[in-house]
């Protein structure tokens, strides 16, 4: 009965009971909020980790992003996001947004607001001084994995074509510069050759180093989508989530990778399950290999992993009799001091037993950034841009050609990696630094000593959305950029798939995209000419395309940003002939599913690789100690990694959404197993400090055995956390080795 | 080299700073505008995570989680907030963590969890305003926005920590299990979230015949205790969960709400009923304490008021009294509060003989005057039986520092304590010190007892234990001086009976130290209480 009386004492509407009250959603939506209901949606590329999830992005009348939800037709995510995706437009709404560029004013120290020509005045004025004085080189810059491809293709071409900079390198350096390496040698380029389809086909699945669960979520669905009842083995000397989820657990011995991937070679070659067929008539000298692996037995094995000898055998017999076997590997094998050599015995396990190109193979690095891929492509450090080589004349002259250049501007060199490039600044060769959304001052390894580095630099340029990053507080000058979802452009996700960036919102104040403001830098330094041609990422995305040509990432046959966005990403190779042999253009509302051209595609399904003889390389080397051993006074081994979901890196944007900050550990906390927590008398939550040689950290004990006596586990995303890191590098790939070095903890007792 | 030209390069930079401003350029080219397909696109995923048919007598809908498949990734917590719209730092949802195992065999277990819409829900039993209603057909646990008052009391209630406050909006906001979306055969956000498929819709057999059949007997581990409110949700795994395993955050200390405004009314209120209380015991001096106790009431109330987040609503705070302890609290107050009015009107001609008293009531007046001590009891015995209920809400939540053997001791007995410190006040001699030395060391001493886990070597992360160890540390500054004021108030008392008799200043000031140690052990009951909740992350 709602008499009257009933609706008085009882309230069932109401402007409060409205605010939440949901409506059917145009655009197969479902429901969504009433107030918050899309004129309009579109899709995008997420703009966090290289997994590449589409996020459909609710529009208003004015085309500005209200809301978003995941993009169900795309074949990397089918309708999910990570919490982070989720989250992606909250932290361009931030209040610390940077509004305007910042200039430090020379009496009071202080950042003070200024305008764009001050700014690039300000800019080429310091830059061209210190090259006067000491020369080109004298310049460098640190980029990014996160900016889209177009934006770093005119960063690196703009510094070392332009600008006449030598040593440039990108935070990609801390994620996926071993990949790139281990590829390069191996394969012939720097070519990932999966598709997120083989987590569903494989019989075996092999993580190493790597906890999807937590880093990668939406590819960890792929694997459960798996309907063959598929082994999955983790190696990783924590019990983590992907490991709690795992048939087969191998809680290795920090750093002894390369004594278990080389003996599980040699228990293969023993045991005779090898591919012979596929060795002999692709790959280069396994013989070598095959020798070199002898003295890795079972007993060293056991003795040097800690892993127990049934445990082995199990994963053996796993290699050897499943039908399709894939290999997946993230940061704890790239972030390590023989890195290369682990990415590479994992590479040739796939090689030797014939599990590559092929449905549910695959020897396969899981990308870090959401534009790692693109930035290992275009970025003009490592290689020439588009995947050539510096140190050929021939590569030069082709991209002079394609661009427009004098090849004389293009160096015959690499360059310097990114710890080279700080020691240079070290050493006063360097003066000058130009940081582009990246945040050294926290993400460096060994981070105590980039404030030292600072003060020896003439002048430090600071490119982000945020003034208020760790970096950009040490700026000399900062500016304002627009962030994803405020610019146009490409981004390639880890499975070599181009998808698009697009702007659904206004950039703060006076930020401009990074393209924009490498453009106002060209001009402002006078060799805007050079990039006459590049008015804007789409016209930049038909020259990159050019430069693909030949290249095994050709993708000539997109047409244009329009193309990837109906066909839901398109990955390289996508040659014109491939083009041409779609009979229409792909579009996923258009097509039947049966006409469609295949949304997940492998390399190397014809054994032949990009060296130069088509055949793939055995590369191996003894393996050393790590350069940091724990000893009576550290007698600890510090692992790092991913803590949360709700985190990415520094923080500097996941800390901005309430949401993702809720659910993240307030503050940096301490993984240790119980024995030791034990021996040092500490309990659960006491306040303790983690010291090694070169700094502390205070953190809470969170006493668990996920984590193995002798070892603790920090997560990164805490400033503090690479106070502590020991700076070690690989030496093919520098990439820094996060994930171990020597420490000691110690209880905080209170007054 | 080629000078920049600082007029183009305005131009220019004029032009980027426009063209960034632009939406609509890109986007309207690819947006989907006219793209209307008849179902949600995320349809074929959900279809079997929820049922076929709608529960049947004694049934409802409940949350399933498969723990196999949950592996902490929390895109259901950020699903559910971004397509419920809820507000920046509102979440329905939460992400744990269980851990334990053993070296052989390390264990953890990430767990999802909302509102379990329980089968007999806590908050919807101590809502003073019926706005939760358990939906007939579906067992859903819905809050009503505009009927909530905003007194939290189902925050207090709820021993999951389900219902949010909203300050913005000044009520509390939960979980519906996005019943519109389910009445459309739509899955619930979260549900459509989970990129492993977690989380389902099942029914469940909650009652036959009347009688509340639930089985939860395999709640999960970690969690509260579900004898309370039933919930509903299940929590189903094929592994083995060690029997050993805590929450993450099991050990974490984390002080609760002051609610400041109850730390007064609670501490004004047992001011008054002793008041009240002392006056009915010495009628010689019930009219100074009759007043103060009137004053108190009055202020007690007031400042209740202030905790509610919705105050123009309150009216209907009687609604639940069939089930609320707080809306019998109110009404018993409520009317208590007209009782000692009338007491106060009652004494008033005897203690200002010189008051112009309007013709019209001075022969009612004269009327209460006579049965003034029948008033001033009936005021002591219904404000008892009000501070009863009082002590009833709280116990009523089953926390353990809120348990009756502690609660009813500290607010009856700040009643007494209180009323006694008054009648000193008053009447400052060993005749009045004896009995308030008396009952204050006894107090102390039930307080004391809830230190008593300290002593055993058991460092089990219990409720107890924590309580205890952050009245020890986090609160020590404040516990100290709630057990120090008293007793230096004992000692001045016994100083000035001795010594300085009939000094009114001291003796008020004693009172003073004695009630700022009641307030003082009021804010340590509300902040050192552990309030229950699902397993959480290290914090």
């Amino acid at each position: 009965m709602f008499s009257p009386l009933e609706d008085l004492l009882h309230a069932r509407q109401g402007p409060m009971t409205s605010e939440l009250v949901l409506r059917p959603g145009d655009f197969g939506l479902g429901h969504v909020p009433s107030r918050l209901a899309p004129v309009s949606t579109t899709d995008m590329v997420c703009g966090f980790c290289s997994t590449g999830c589409s996020l459909k992005v609710h529009l208003n009348e004015q085309g500005q992003a209200i809301n978003l939800s995941a993009n169900r037709d795309y074949p990397v995510n089918q309708g999910m996001a990570c919490p982070k995706g989720w989250e992606a437009l909250t932290p361009l709404a931030a209040p610390d947004r940077a509004t305007t560029p910042l200039l430090r004013n020379r009496v009071n120290g202080r950042l003070e607001p200024v305008d764009w020509p001050t700014a690039l005045d300000a800019m080429v004025t310091a830059f061209k001084g210190i090259q006067q004085r000491h020369g080109p080189a004298a310049l460098s810059f640190l980029g990014t994995g996160q900016i889209v491809m177009e934006e770093m293709a005119l960063l690196g071409a703009l510094a070392k074509f332009g600008m006449g900079m030598r040593h440039i390198d990108s935070n990609t350096r801390q994620c996926m510069a071993t990949s790139h390496v281990a590829y390069k040698q191996s394969f012939g380029f720097d070519a990932p050759p999966f598709s997120y389809d083989d987590f569903e086909q494989s019989d075996a699945l092999i993580f190493i180093g790597a906890n999807p669960c937590i880093a990668h979520p939406i590819l960890w669905q792929r694997v459960m989508m798996n309907q063959r009842d598929p082994e999955i083995v983790v190696i990783d000397p924590r019990r983590t989530e992907t490991a709690m989820a795992a048939t087969l657990h191998l809680p290795i011995q920090p750093k002894s990778d390369l004594v278990l991937l080389y003996g599980i070679a040699h228990l293969l070659i023993a045991r005779g399950a090898i591919d012979r067929t596929f060795v002999d008539a692709h790959t280069a000298h396994f013989a070598e290999f095959a020798e070199f692996v002898k003295p890795f037995t079972l007993d060293r094995i056991v003795r040097e992993t800690g892993i127990e000898a049934f445990t082995i055998e199990r994963l053996v017999e796993i290699i050897a009799t499943r039908e399709r076997v894939s290999f997946w590997w993230t940061m704890g094998v790239n972030q390590g001091h023989e890195s290369t050599r682990t990415a590479q015995a994992i590479i040739n396990l796939a090689l030797m037993t014939g599990n590559i190109g092929r449905p549910g193979t695959g020897a396969n690095s899981i990308t870090g950034q959401c534009n790692a891929m693109g930035s290992r492509l275009f970025a003009n450090a490592t290689s020439l841009i588009g995947g050539y080589d510096f140190t050929r004349s021939d590569h030069r002259e082709h991209v002079a050609r394609v661009l427009d250049l004098d090849p004389a501007v293009i160096p015959d060199q690499a360059g310097w990696a990114y710890d080279q490039i700080l020691d240079g600044i070290d050493r006063g060769e360097i003066r000058g630094l130009w940081i582009i959304a990246t945040n050294t001052a926290h993400s460096w390894i060994n981070q105590k000593r980039f404030p030292e580095l600072r003060e020896k630099l003439d002048f430090l340029v600071v490119q982000d959305m945020y003034a208020t990053t760790e970096t950009a507080r040490m700026a000399d000058l900062v500016l304002p950029a627009a962030g994803w979802g405020e610019k146009d452009g490409v981004i390639i996700n880890s499975e070599r798939r181009l998808g698009i960036v697009k702007k659904v919102s206004r950039a703060p104040g006076l930020a401009l995209s990074d393209f924009a403001i490498f453009k106002l830098v060209a001009g402002a330094w006078g060799c805007g000419h050079l990039f006459e041609r590049w008015t804007s990422p789409a016209a930049t995305f038909q020259i990159l395309k050019e430069l693909s040509r030949g290249q095994p990432c050709d993708f000539t046959g997109i047409r244009d940003y329009d193309h990837i966005d109906r066909a839901g990403g398109i990955q390289w190779p996508y040659t014109e002939e491939d083009a041409a042999k779609s009979t229409s253009a792909p579009s996923a509302s258009d097509l039947p599913e049966s006409a469609q051209p295949p949304r997940g595609r492998r390399l190397f399904a014809d054994g032949r690789f990009f060296t130069a003889d088509g055949r793939a390389r055995f590369l191996f080397d003894e393996p050393r100690p790590m350069p940091e051993p724990p000893d009576a006074e550290f007698p600890l081994i510090l692992l790092t990694g991913r803590g949360s979901s709700a985190q990415w890196h520094t923080g500097s944007r996941t800390d901005k959404s309430d949401v993702l900050r809720k659910l993240a550990p307030r503050e940096l906390y301490v993984e240790i197993n119980p024995t030791d927590a034990a021996r040092l008398r500490i309990s659960a939550h006491d306040r303790v400090r983690v010291r090694s040689r070169r700094g502390e950290a205070e953190a809470l004990a969170f006493i668990t055995s996920t984590v193995q006596p002798g070892q603790i586990y920090l997560p990164m995303h805490f400033s503090t956390v690479n106070c502590l890191t020991f700076p070690a590098f690989d030496p093919h790939s520098r990439q820094p080795s996060y994930k171990a070095c020597a420490v000691r903890v110690e209880k905080i007792t209170k007054r | 080299m080629v000078a920049p030209n600082h007029n183009s390069t305005r131009t220019l930079i004029d032009e980027y700073l426009a063209a960034q401003q632009r939406l609509q350029t890109p986007v309207a080219r690819f947006s989907q505008t006219h793209d209307n397909p008849p179902d949600p696109a995320m349809a074929p995923v959900y279809r079997d995570l929820i049922p076929l048919s709608k529960p049947g007598p004694g049934e409802q809908y409940a949350f399933e989680v498969d723990l196999d498949a949950c592996t902490g990734c929390k895109a259901c917590v950020a699903g559910c907030h971004s397509l419920n719209g809820l507000d920046h730092e509102e979440t329905w949802r939460d992400v744990g963590l269980l851990v334990g195992g053993t070296r052989s065999h390390p264990f953890q277990q990430t767990v999802t969890t909302a509102c379990h819409h329980c089968a007999d829900p806590g908050c919807l039993n101590g809502c003073p305003v019926l706005a939760y209603e358990k939906d007939p057909l579906t067992g859903i646990v819905r809050h009503l926005d505009d009927q909530c008052i905003g007194c939290q009391y189902c925050v207090l209630k709820c021993p999951y920590d389900v219902p949010k406050y909203n300050e913005r909006l000044g009520i509390v906001r939960k979980c519906d299990m996005c019943h519109h979306r389910l009445a459309h055969d739509e899955a619930p956000a979260c549900v459509q979230a989970c990129p492993t498929h977690a989380i389902k819709i099942v029914t469940v057999t909650t009652h036959v015949d009347g009688n509340l059949v639930l089985d939860t007997s395999d709640f999960l581990r970690g969690a509260p205790s579900p004898e309370y409110t039933w919930p509903t949700t299940r929590f189903v795994s094929n592994r083995s969960i060690p029997p050993e395993i805590i929450a993450a955050d099991a050990a974490s200390l984390r002080p609760q709400h002051p609610h400041w405004p109850l730390v007064f009314m609670l501490t004004l209120m047992p001011l008054a009923v002793g008041c009240f209380l002392s006056a009915a015991f010495s009628p010689a001096g019930a009219t100074p304490l009759t007043l103060l106790g009137w004053l108190a009431g009055a202020a007690g109330l007031f400042a209740s008021v202030f905790h509610l987040g919705q105050p123009l609503r309150a009216w209907r705070i009687f609604l639940g009294w069939r089930r609320s302890w707080l809306s019998r609290e109110a009404i018993l107050f409520g009317l208590w509060f007209g009782l000692a009015s009338t007491t106060l009107l009652s004494a008033l001609p005897t203690a200002f003989p010189a008051l112009p008293v309007p013709a019209l009531i001075a022969a009612p007046l004269t009327k209460l005057e006579a049965h003034r001590q029948v008033f001033v009891a009936a005021s002591a015995a219904l404000g008892v039986v009000a501070l009863v209920c009082s002590c009833m809400i709280y116990v009523d939540t089953r926390r353990d520092l809120w348990r009756a053997s502690q609660t009813f001791p500290r607010f009856l007995g700040a009643a007494v304590v209180l009323g006694a410190a008054a009648h000193f006040a008053i009447d400052p001699t060993g005749t009045q010190l004896l009995p308030l030395a008396a009952v204050i060391l006894l107090k102390l001493a039930v307080e004391i007892r809830v230190l008593r886990p300290l002593d055993s070597d058991d460092d089990t992360p219990t409720a107890p234990l924590k309580t205890a160890r952050l009245l020890t540390g986090y609160f020590r500054t404040v516990h100290g001086m709630r057990v120090a004021l008293p007793l230096a108030a004992l000692f001045i008392g016994a100083l000035l009976v001795s010594n300085f008799p009939r000094q009114p200043f001291l003796a008020w000031f004693v009172f003073a130290m004695i009630a700022t140690g009641e307030l003082a052990e009021r804010y340590l009951y509300f902040r050192a209480v552990v309030a229950p909740k699902m397993p959480g992350v290290i914090s």
